[in-house]
């Protein structure tokens, strides 16, 4: 079991005995990424017991090359016998490959970032559940209470080192809250809500339980069914994960599969001009944050879609080469066990002009209101086209006429993000399939809707 | 189906044992110690672009212990499966000031399959698939309990993921003599004039080519699952003991079947595999548990299933086999008058809740008058799971085809290898979402 109370100092061991064997092998350039981590999850339930999971994880990667072949290989634990399975876990794989994978080093670099988090004391996950419990009885007079709450505490480090001398390391925690939310009588299906605790010490149960709430009182009510053209209001969950699926707009593709430019309109606009989307690993208020990506290019703030227009693509080197693009950045890693690969790492979207919530659903004329996705939201940008299938609300200048407890909106994808009208400024974040996603209520008109 | 595992064991035998006699002194303690879990993983990957291919090898190992009390469950689980690794696991719980003095023999290593690479490439050359990834996972893991330990084997797996939009994976046991047929399987090209059935029709469809497999998967198998049951979710354990489907219909869960990708010699759990009947002349007779579960229900356990060493075990279906007919599977199509024949579905999932099941047609026909007509374009089929279940019809193909689509099957976000064989089956009727 790995204790991380140092664990900076323990990677840089590894990082040194990985470098003291990859120079006996015939590599001439190489990279070490090594990462320990804890996950404890506690799981509240209104009857004991308390479930409890704690994970301690640690690995190390190799990639190396060399005589026109490159290589990885990874293995678990930091002494030096994992290090020298995974040398030559990485030796064994090399392939001959028509470009180097590895980065050159003038294009690595760090960038400042804020100090690690820490982790609140051992008595707040207990507070904040009798918290929480007691703001959602007060907040729905009864009518719904906390079925499951399940607190999820993270601490990791990880660090990168290359055969030209470049090192960078990161050590931070996170800790986000999954809430199941059910009605106190009735055998309607239970709501869930993933809260992320950007501080534990600003973290307000109250405020999160009334938030939770209104959510799920809206998702209740007499039903109606409506088909027709309609405006559409998106909940920021929702939101985000449509967002999220419109990542691999921003990553390397071959050039003859590049969907975007038919998505484009005759002045280059691929979303109205309300949508401006960045992608930020460096800023301090996001979830993960990082000096560098995973092949240690500085982070920064990348601007993807500038007012409706796409102003840069994410690209890590190893895509980068394979596509023919120039690297850009953007690369992650999932685990020790991973390739490097592009991806957005904290897509937000930048709500400037933004609209209070309250006023865009009180503007919104007859429209229906997104909650929560019911399937996994599909695009097909190929084909120009989007589906979302979800619960929702039906409302008429912001008075609730009815719920609808499956719906689905579709349509051509360049249309739907063009008809992007306004941005919410109640921005929050959520883990979606692509990654982090900070996103706002969106209010998008005219929009095919089917009951 | 002999249960092929290998000669060779994974973990030294003497050290397992000298494991469990140290956990029995836990057990005295009242510690509440159920079992400690210890895994090994090769992963190997090769990846097919156009312009490049490259490898990755990744070796893991990890164990977990799990305790419980009645305030308290609790997994604990950490990287390493060595000596120093498990008693710090085991510390606070069993006295492990000696553990540490206990010396395993150096497990054997995993090996690749010999020529592996070779071997995926040249398959992977005979395919017209553009871009891809083949993995190769081989598992070998141990579960001891106090007084008692057990090794556990599971098969060779290889998994095609092509990364083409629509494309679904290939799971299957290495070295399966129906491995030939995937290249024509990923080869088949699809047609240039497709017809969509219109939302809300309602058809007889028949599954083929393996996909009734699917179908019983999530009809059957995700629905007599210990958690399922136990959230009081699955209208099938509502249905127990009457009939719910046609009486030539039997389901069983069947790990023993080492040539599909379920299989494993003993659960995650140590409980030896055995087969289990779902369903037995169209009647519930059976569940799938694991240890918590089968406890809670009365049930027997032995489908406690792990994602991974740093996963809890959840109950699982392994390889679900519905026993074949007689009827020649053509003399079904030809019998049918209007309707649709289904040869490959990309996915597939149940709500137990609703009882509603949503499956995503990747590829079939168009029946009339007993003759194939226009294919299909993607779409999906739904419906209830005991209407679709009473309207199956009876006779089923003669011919059991196992269903290599099913890949990893994704619940509550674990990923775990299950596999299906099935014949040619005729539902009445289904509805066109």
């Amino acid at each position: 079991m790995t204790e991380v109370s140092d664990p900076i100092e323990r990677l840089h061991r590894t990082a040194t005995s990985t470098r003291d064997m990859v120079i006996h092998t015939n590599a001439t350039r190489w990279e070490v990424f090594a990462k320990a981590s804890t996950l404890r999850e506690m799981v509240f339930e209104p009857d004991p017991p308390l479930k409890i999971s704690m994970v301690h994880e640690t690995g190390v990667a190799v990639r190396m090359t060399g005589r026109g072949e490159a290589g990885f290989g990874a293995a678990s634990g930091l002494e030096a016998h994992a290090a020298r399975v995974a040398v030559e876990a990485a030796s064994s794989s090399l392939t001959p490959l028509p470009f180097d994978p590895l980065p050159p080093s003038r294009l690595l670099g760090l960038t400042d970032v804020a100090p690690p988090r820490q982790l609140p004391g051992a008595a707040w996950a207990s507070h904040v559940a009798e918290a929480l419990t007691r703001g959602v009885l007060q907040a729905s007079g009864a009518a719904l209470l906390i079925r499951r709450l399940v607190f999820q505490e993270g601490t990791y480090a990880w660090l990168l080192a290359t055969g030209d001398g470049f090192v960078a390391s990161q050590h931070d925690a996170t800790l986000s809250l999954l809430v199941e939310l059910g009605p106190r009588d009735g055998d309607r299906l239970p709501h869930h809500e993933w809260v992320w605790v950007k501080r534990p010490e600003d973290f307000d149960p109250e405020v999160v339980a009334a938030q939770m709430c209104n959510r799920a009182i809206l998702a209740g009510g007499p039903t109606v069914s409506r088909d027709g053209l309609f405006n559409i209001l998106l909940h920021p969950e929702v939101g985000a994960h449509l967002l999220g699926s419109l990542s691999s707009l921003f990553l390397p593709t071959p050039e003859d599969d590049d969907p975007l430019a038919m998505l484009l309109d005759r002045n280059g606009r691929l979303g109205s001009e309300a949508l401006t989307l960045t992608d930020d690993r460096s800023a301090s208020d996001c979830p993960p944050v990082a000096p560098c990506d995973g092949e240690g290019l500085p982070t920064g703030r990348h601007i993807l879609l500038d007012h409706g227009v796409p102003r840069h693509r994410l690209a890590c080197h190893f895509e980068a080469q394979l596509y023919g693009e120039p690297t850009r950045g953007g690369a992650r890693r999932f685990s020790y066990r991973d390739y490097p690969t592009t991806g957005i790492g904290a897509l937000r979207v930048n709500p400037d002009p933004g609209v209070s919530p309250a006023e865009l659903l009180q503007n919104a004329g007859r429209s229906l209101y997104l909650l929560r996705l019911v399937a996994p939201v599909v695009t097909d940008p190929a084909n120009d086209s989007f589906r979302l299938r979800a619960q929702g609300v039906w409302l008429d200048d912001g008075a609730v006429e009815g719920f609808q407890p499956v719906v689905e909106v579709s349509g051509a994808l360049s249309l739907m993000l063009r008809r992007t009208e306004a941005v919410g400024t109640d921005l929050a974040w959520y883990q979606t399939a692509a990654g982090f996603v900070e996103a706002p209520t969106l209010f998008i008109t005219c929009q095919r809707v089917t009951g | 189906m002999t249960n092929m595992q290998p000669s060779e064991p994974a973990f030294d035998h003497r050290w397992l044992e000298a494991l469990a006699q140290w956990c029995s002194r836990g057990q005295e303690a009242d510690a509440g110690l159920i079992d400690l879990y210890i895994e090994r993983r090769l992963e190997l990957r090769l990846h097919v672009r156009r312009q490049a291919r490259w490898v990755e090898e990744c070796r893991t190992e990890g164990a977990a212990v799990r305790t419980r009390t009645e305030s308290r469950h609790e997994i604990v689980a950490a990287t390493g499966t060595s000596p120093k690794t498990i008693a710090q696991l085991l510390s606070g719980r069993i006295d492990t000031r000696e553990l540490h003095l206990l010396r395993p023999l150096p497990p054997p290593d995993l090996d690749a399959p010999r020529n592996w690479k070779d071997t995926v490439e040249t398959w992977v050359d005979a395919t017209s698939v553009g871009d891809a990834t083949v993995l190769i996972l081989e598992r070998r893991a141990a579960v001891i309990r106090p007084g008692q330990w057990q090794e556990i084997h599971t098969p060779l797996l290889i998994r095609l993921e092509a990364l083409a939009p629509g494309s679904s994976s290939l799971l299957a046991t290495w070295n399966h003599a129906g491995l030939t047929q995937w290249a024509a399987l990923v080869n088949e090209c699809p047609q240039r004039r497709v017809w969509r059935p219109s939302g809300g029709d309602q058809l007889p469809v028949i599954f083929t080519s393996g996909t009734a497999g699917v179908l019983m998967h999530e009809l059957v198998g995700h629905l007599l699952e210990g958690d399922v049951i136990s959230d009081g979710g699955s209208p099938l354990e509502r249905a127990e003991a009457s009939i719910v489907g046609p009486p030539t219909l039997t389901v069983i869960d069947d790990p023993t079947r080492f040539d599909l990708p379920g299989a494993f010699s003993s659960d995650d759990e140590g409980v030896l595999a055995e087969p289990i009947h779902l369903l037995s002349g169209g009647v519930v007779c059976g569940a799938l548990c694991d240890g918590l579960t089968a406890s809670q229900l009365d049930r027997a356990p032995g489908r406690g299933r792990r994602a991974a060493w740093n996963q809890a075990p959840v109950p699982r279906m392994s390889n679900v086999v519905v026993p074949p007919g007689h009827t020649d599977p053509e003399a079904l199509e030809n019998d049918l008058k209007n309707g649709l024949v289904v040869t490959r579905l990309s996915g597939a999932s149940v709500d137990p809740r609703s009882g509603q099941v949503i499956l995503r047609v990747e590829q079939g026909w168009e029946i009339r008058h007993g003759r194939r007509r226009r294919a299909l374009a993607p779409f999906e089929l739904g419906g209830d799971v005991l209407g679709i279940l009473r309207s199956i019809e009876p006779d089923f193909g003669d011919d059991p085809t196992p269903d290599w689509r099913l890949a990893w099957c994704l619940k509550a976000g674990l990923p775990l290898p299950t596999g299906a064989e099935a014949p040619t089956m005729l539902v009445r009727t289904m509805e066109v979402v």
